[in-house]
């Protein structure tokens, strides 16, 4: 058993069930839809609000796609979850390590590519909209924004996708990281700024500014983020390894 | 050969043990039928022997290796556990792809074992559409997918038509006249004793019978014979000579127990009794198993049973 044929098998899994394959779709779909929207509307307004972050401007649906990309880690790994699936692929792939790492490098490999193309993409056809004020990708921190806008989508797909291992549900998953994300920030705000910086979605977010205000720069945030996603990583790691299937 | 070897075997889950000391071999060659009462710990046995399980002590092995160290194990063991374990948005096809790749198994063996269990036409179906009996066609192309000298099958006759429990029992019977070593799990008496060379048979985890079909009806049966007389009155006189006594049963029939029939042939032809019917009586597995496992069915809707009846 070689890991390219494991990683071939799980790259299958992903492809052959529409609900996972689709929302690693949605990421693009959802991504490019609401740029278009957002800077097709009110692009150049804000582009000339004294202030205005233009690579934030640009990016700013991101936001919204890596609701697609959580959905498609929880997904593909909670898929494994249901009505013991799992005892199937692991009569076939007992080695649980490797079975682990092929499933996460075909989950991770895939977002990483979707979540490139998804940033390009919405980076060039946003800039359409904007007229005089549209940038390109040789504007200072535009490529750095552009390549650091699909690892992050890779990034928070891959810290799903250990959560679900960890947790063995799509719906734990989403319960748990979308108020971390929308809720807790608001709360934390006033008594814990600094903490909030650090938060995997908002430190790897600093990758998306211009000039990000204060926390983590721009790679650094995006590596915060992946120390967020390496520790859930190895979460889920443990819990394959050592649970009863 | 490859046999699959279970030596002292237990499994505890925080404070039950589902399966305590368990030590069996089942042989190639053969069908091995897996019977106890629900909880008895047959399901739990064999996820320890596909190493889904961690055993609490002792060990399960697939021809003296443990599942684990199996380079490309659906070459080696097939099974089916679960119908419902196939994810329902996959079809047939796919299902089967995404395990053969894994294995190094070719395309062209997906094809095939989709053929053999009847699913040909409906490979490229979505599964959830799919009938129990449908569900459990595909879970065991997917234990023949490898074409594994070792089979396992939990409950494979679940939800099949009349035409499937046929087909299920000659495929069993197939494969081990091939030399291959086949475990089936059931419930179902009548369904076992007709696939069943050999027997494996647990109660709360522990081995309560480890023999042949045979040797185990004829183990657990008392000699009992069942006749048709037109004479009634001198058959019981002369019952009642040698000190047994005949019970009427239906259709005008009797039944005589701790006698064979060899024994009242020839007593009725000394007296010139006239028989219309004579035969021995033997157990079914259904009592027989019954009578095993009277004390160790933890579900059991009510302690005394009448065996007769059963």
């Amino acid at each position: 058993m070689t890991p390219t044929a494991v990683l071939h098998s799980e790259w299958l899994k992903i492809r052959s069930i529409r609900s996972i394959h689709g929302s690693l779709l949605a990421v693009l779909a959802t991504t490019l839809g609401i740029t278009v929207l957002i800077l097709g509307t009110t692009g150049q307004e804000q582009a000339e609000r004294p202030g205005s972050d233009v690579l934030l401007n640009a990016f700013f649906a991101l936001t919204f796609g890596q609701i697609a990309a959580i959905v498609f880690g929880a997904t593909a790994v909670s898929s494994e979850f249901l009505n013991g699936a799992l005892r199937i692929s692991l009569a076939a792939v007992p080695r649980r390590s490797l079975f682990y790492a092929a499933k996460m490098t075909a989950i991770g490999g895939s977002a990483l590519v979707v979540g490139l193309v998804t940033s390009f993409t919405s980076f060039l056809v946003g800039q359409l909209f904007l007229g005089e004020h549209a940038i390109g990708l040789g504007h200072p921190g535009a490529l750095r924004a552009v390549l650091g806008g699909g690892i992050y989508l890779a990034l928070m797909a891959l810290l799903a996708a250990g959560l679900a291992a960890l947790l063995r549900s799509a719906v734990a998953v989403l319960g748990l990281l979308i108020p971390l994300f929308l809720i807790v920030p608001f709360v934390l705000v006033d008594v814990a700024t600094e903490v909030v910086a650090y938060l995997p979605d908002r430190a790897g977010q600093a990758v998306l500014h211009q000039n990000p205000a204060d926390g983590p720069g721009p790679w650094a945030g995006l590596g915060v983020t992946a120390v967020w996603a390496a520790a859930a990583l190895l979460a889920g790691w443990w819990a394959i390894r050592n649970r009863d299937a | 050969m490859t046999s699959i070897d279970v030596h002292e075997l237990t499994k505890e889950y925080g404070t039950t043990r589902a399966v305590d000391r368990l030590s069996f071999r089942v042989q190639p060659g053969r069908v091995t039928g897996f019977l106890g009462p629900n909880g008895a710990g047959k399901s739990t046995t064999m996820r320890l022997v596909l190493g889904l399980d961690r055993p609490t002590s002792g060990s399960a092995t697939i021809g003296g290796r443990s599942c684990a160290q199996l380079t490309e194990p659906l070459r080696t063991v097939g099974a089916l556990l679960d119908a419902h374990a196939a994810h329902g948005g996959r079809t047939p096809r796919s299902h089967l792809a995404v395990l053969a790749a894994s294995n190094g198994i070719p395309g062209s063996r997906v094809r095939a074992v989709l053929e053999e269990t009847g699913l040909g036409d409906v490979g490229a179906r979505r599964i959830k559409s799919f009938s129990l009996g449908m569900r459990q066609r595909l879970g065991i192309a997917a234990a023949l997918l490898g074409d594994p000298r070792v089979i396992m099958l939990d409950e494979p006759s679940n939800g099949l038509d009349p035409e499937g429990i046929i087909w299920i029992r000659e495929l069993m019977k197939r494969l081990a006249r091939e030399g291959r070593t086949v475990l089936v799990s059931s419930h179902l008496m009548n369904e076992t004793a007709s696939f069943a060379d050999h027997l494996v048979v647990l109660g709360r985890g522990r081995l309560l019978a480890d023999m042949p079909m045979k040797q185990f009806l004829d183990s657990r049966s008392r000699p009992r014979v069942r006749l048709r007389t037109t004479e009634p009155a001198r058959l019981h006189a002369s019952l009642a000579s040698k000190g047994l006594t005949g019970v009427p049963a239906e259709d005008g029939r009797w039944v005589i127990d701790g006698v064979t029939a060899a024994e009242i042939g020839a007593l009725v032809a000394g007296e010139g009794i006239p028989l219309l019917e004579l035969g021995d009586e033997r157990a079914t597995l259904e009592q027989a198993y019954l009578d095993l496992t009277a004390e160790d069915t933890p579900f059991a809707a009510s302690p005394a049973r009448n065996r007769q009846e059963a």
